[in-house]
Parts: structure tokens; sequence; C-alpha cells
């Protein structure tokens, strides 16, 4: 198992938003996680992209126990990236963008070239190497923020609604890259999403989040999202 | 009216004849003004960065405390800096007072204040998907600081143009600690009143219109930065 969660729970004050006793992931697969707004799906995925520590319980990752130190989650975080619902770009070029977490892995110069080449035109963005980020549109936007997490070569992909306001042209880019990098690189995928199609689609496993508990199995997730 | 307009059209050629006292003046004031804009960045920056980007206890009293700074009389400030820097007391022997270093010293703790707020403030408005952005890619605790700080440039350089623009324009803190030596601690705010007293209009007018260019300009450059932080 690449993850094992344990008696997870996550609490903002006196309000328990996560409450899992136990949730396993598998490398290589692709995860859907469904749910209502305010089910606890983004604060999973902070928590799976070690970007927020729970109140209780314990993440075993690479059957190793997590250890909540900054140091130890900064480690951890060069392997899982994670997506946001509306991502948002860094002041500059798309290449820039995309440069930036091969830069901090200290990558040679010659190396960043070629792989923002390759990342970028594996999301269909490479005529835009030279564009502002911030004149890019909601679906250009979201293609670069997934070239720009593709480049590190993440063995974890989180991806919070990958598809939210986006057009059909730009949904079906979006799914046919996350297929192909799961199938090409064995990259774990995670994605949270309101559409059944994009469950039926592209993911081997579901999970179903309602106030912060896994409620349901497969089959019964797509009765309740029905 | 009629003093006003004579004034200023002497005024006028008083500034294009590039006369040597006027000039001085102007050189005092921007290169007092500069150093202590220099200094006070250097401590105010960070200290706003720290502050804002920080989660500590006391935060918001430390915030608060700044922002009465704000409010600090320049003429509060030069006593508080005298009672240090005059003869008998306890910095006495470094001979500050009445030089361009004390009205530096005076300058400095005016604004340093303005910049840890306005600091704070471009920190602040700074999305927090940048840090959250940034930690996902990999990078470590500077290394975020550094996409924070590069997000929220062009407001930490509207910070640095405001502090430059309240010193240049301030008149206490130089008359109290720089005593309007001719040459040497005569500033353009300084030498305005100094002539209004003496009713000699003209440099006055002189360096008033200078001053407000200066303003202006100073301006111009403060809106065109918090029009790019907007953007």
């Amino acid at each position: 198992m690449l993850y094992v969660l344990s008696k997870i729970t996550r609490k903002y004050g006196s309000r328990t938003v996560l409450d899992i006793p136990l949730m396993e992931i598998e490398k290589g697969k692709i995860y859907a996680l469904l749910g209502p707004n305010g089910a606890g799906k983004t604060t999973l995925l902070n928590i799976l992209g070690f970007l927020e520590v729970p109140t209780t319980g314990d993440i075993l990752y690479r059957s190793k126990t997590v250890n909540f130190s900054e140091s130890f989650l900064q480690n951890l975080r060069r392997e899982v990236v994670m997506i946001d619902q509306h991502p948002i770009l860094f002041t500059g070029t798309v290449y820039k963008n995309v440069e930036f977490g091969l830069k901090i892995r200290r990558i040679s110069q010659k190396k960043r070239g070629i792989i923002i080449e390759e990342t970028l035109d594996l999301v269909g963005m490479s005529d835009f190497v030279q564009a502002q980020a911030h004149r890019l549109s909601g679906g250009e936007t979201q293609r670069v923020a997934l070239a720009r997490a593709l480049a590190v070569s993440p063995e974890v992909l989180l991806c919070d609604e990958p598809n939210s306001n986006l057009d059909v042209e730009n949904q079906t880019a979006i799914i046919n890259t996350l297929k192909q990098i799961n199938e090409q690189r064995k990259t774990t995928i995670m994605f949270t999403t309101h559409y059944m199609y994009q469950v039926s689609s592209l993911a081997h496993h579901t999970f179903f989040l309602d106030h912060g508990k896994l409620t349901a199995t497969q089959a019964e997730s797509f009765k309740l999202c029905q | 009216m009629e003093l006003l307009v004579d004034s200023f059209l002497s005024a006028i050629l008083l500034i294009f004849s590039l006369d040597t006292e006027v000039l001085s003046i102007v050189w005092v004031s921007l290169k007092v003004s500069g150093i202590s804009t220099f200094f006070a960045s250097l401590m105010g920056i960070p200290l706003g960065f720290l502050i804002a980007y920080g989660s500590f206890k006391g935060k918001r009293i430390l915030i608060i405390f700044l922002n009465t700074m704000l409010a600090l009389p320049t003429v509060v400030i030069g006593l508080f800096v005298y009672s240090f820097i005059s003869r008998r007391s306890i910095l006495g022997s470094l001979d500050l007072l009445y030089t361009q270093k004390a009205i530096v010293i005076g300058q400095i703790i005016l604004i340093l204040p303005v910049v840890a707020t306005l600091t704070i403030a471009a920190i602040s408005r700074i999305d927090e998907r940048y840090r959250k952005t940034a930690m996902t890619l990999g990078a470590n605790r500077w290394q975020t600081a550094c996409v924070i700080f590069r997000e929220a440039r062009f407001g930490i350089v509207a910070a640095v143009i405001a502090a430059f623009g309240r010193v240049i324009a301030e008149v206490g803190i130089s008359m109290m600690l720089g005593g309007n030596a001719k040459g040497f601690t005569r500033t353009m705010t300084t030498a305005m009143a100094l002539e209004y007293d003496k009713g000699e209009f003209i440099l006055a007018v002189a360096l008033g219109i200078i001053l407000l260019v200066l303003s202006f300009g100073i301006n111009l450059i403060f809106n065109f930065f918090q029009g790019r932080t907007r953007a």
C-alpha cells in the first residue's frame, strides 16, 4: 500500500471535519473522491499532500510512519503534488511557472528545458511557453498548473476538482492527460469531483465522503450521486 | 495676490538659474531622506515580512503598536532623539546633535513603522494559494517566503516610496536634530520655514515648487506600483 491512514481526525476548533478510521491507497491507481460541498474532500487531499497535519491518527506512507515535523513533511512533499481547485500561477511566464519545481530540485538548466517542453506538450500548451501566466484563460491556467505539477514527476498527484468551471474541450484534455500519465508513469492519482462521468471514465476506485466520514462503497456512491 | 505672483515668477527664475544655494538645499534633503529611507527599508521590510508571514503570540498587539507609531508627531521623535544625543545625555560624546546623522536617526524612527505596516499590508494581500502551491511543489520555508516576497514586490516598493515621501516633507525632526545649518543640515522644509520667518518668500516658494514636483513624482510612482499590486 502507498498510503494507510488510520484513525485520522481533523478538527477546526471543536468542529470535526474529518474522521476516517481506516483508508488505504494503492500505488499506481486512480481514485475518485466524491461527496457534497463541505464533506472534507479538500481537507483530506491536504492531509494526503502533507500540507496539513491531522489532529489525531497515523499515516503510513510507503510503509513508513509519517513524522509530522516540517523537515520530514518537506521531503514527502517532493513526491506528492496537489493541484488546487482554482490553481494560481506565479507572476511571470508559463516557462518560469513550470520551471519552479525543477529549479528547487536543482535540475540542470538544459534538462529543465527538455522537461518543460515535454510537459507543456503533454498538456497541449507548448505554444504558450513564453506567454505571461496571468493572461491565460481558466482552462489554460488549469493545464499549465497540471504541467507544473507533472514536470516534477510526482509519485502521487492530488487534484481538487480538476475540471470545475472548464469547458468540454479543456475537461477532455485534462482527463486524457491524467489517464495518460497514470498509464505511462504509473502515477497514483486522487481527484475530487461532482461529475459521475469522470468517475466512470477515469477512476479505478471511488471513495465517498460525507460530513468527514467515508460512507459508501463505489456502487453506493453512484446511487448517492445520482 | 501680487506678492504671490511676483514670488512665484521669481522662484521659477531662481530654479532655472540653478542657484547653488537651492541646489545645495535640495541635495541635502534628497541625501538625508534617501539614506533614512534606505535604512528604514532595510529594517522595516524584513520586520513587516516576519510579522505578516509568521504566526506568534502578540502579533496583533505588535501591529496595533506599529499602527499607533504612524501617528507619532515629528516633534515628539525630535525630542526623544534629542534626549539621547544632546551634549549632556548618554550618547552626547558621539557629537551627533545638529548633524545629518541625527536627522537620519530621527527620520528612520519616523518611517520605520510606515515601511513595516505597508509591508505587512502588502504581504497580507497575497493570495494564500501562492504559499500552498510553492509548498506542494517542494519548496522549503525560505523558498516559499521568496515566492511570497516576489508576488508582493510591487506593494513593498510602494511602501518604500511612501516612506520617502513622508521624510522628504517632514520639518520637525530636521529642525530639532539638524539645527538648520546652511549648506550642512538645511533641508528644503527647514529652509522654507526659515525664509518665511525672514519674510523672504522667493527662495521659500522656489523650494515649495521643487518639493511639490518631487511629491507629485513620488505619488505618480506610488500609484504606478499600487496599480501593479492590484493587477
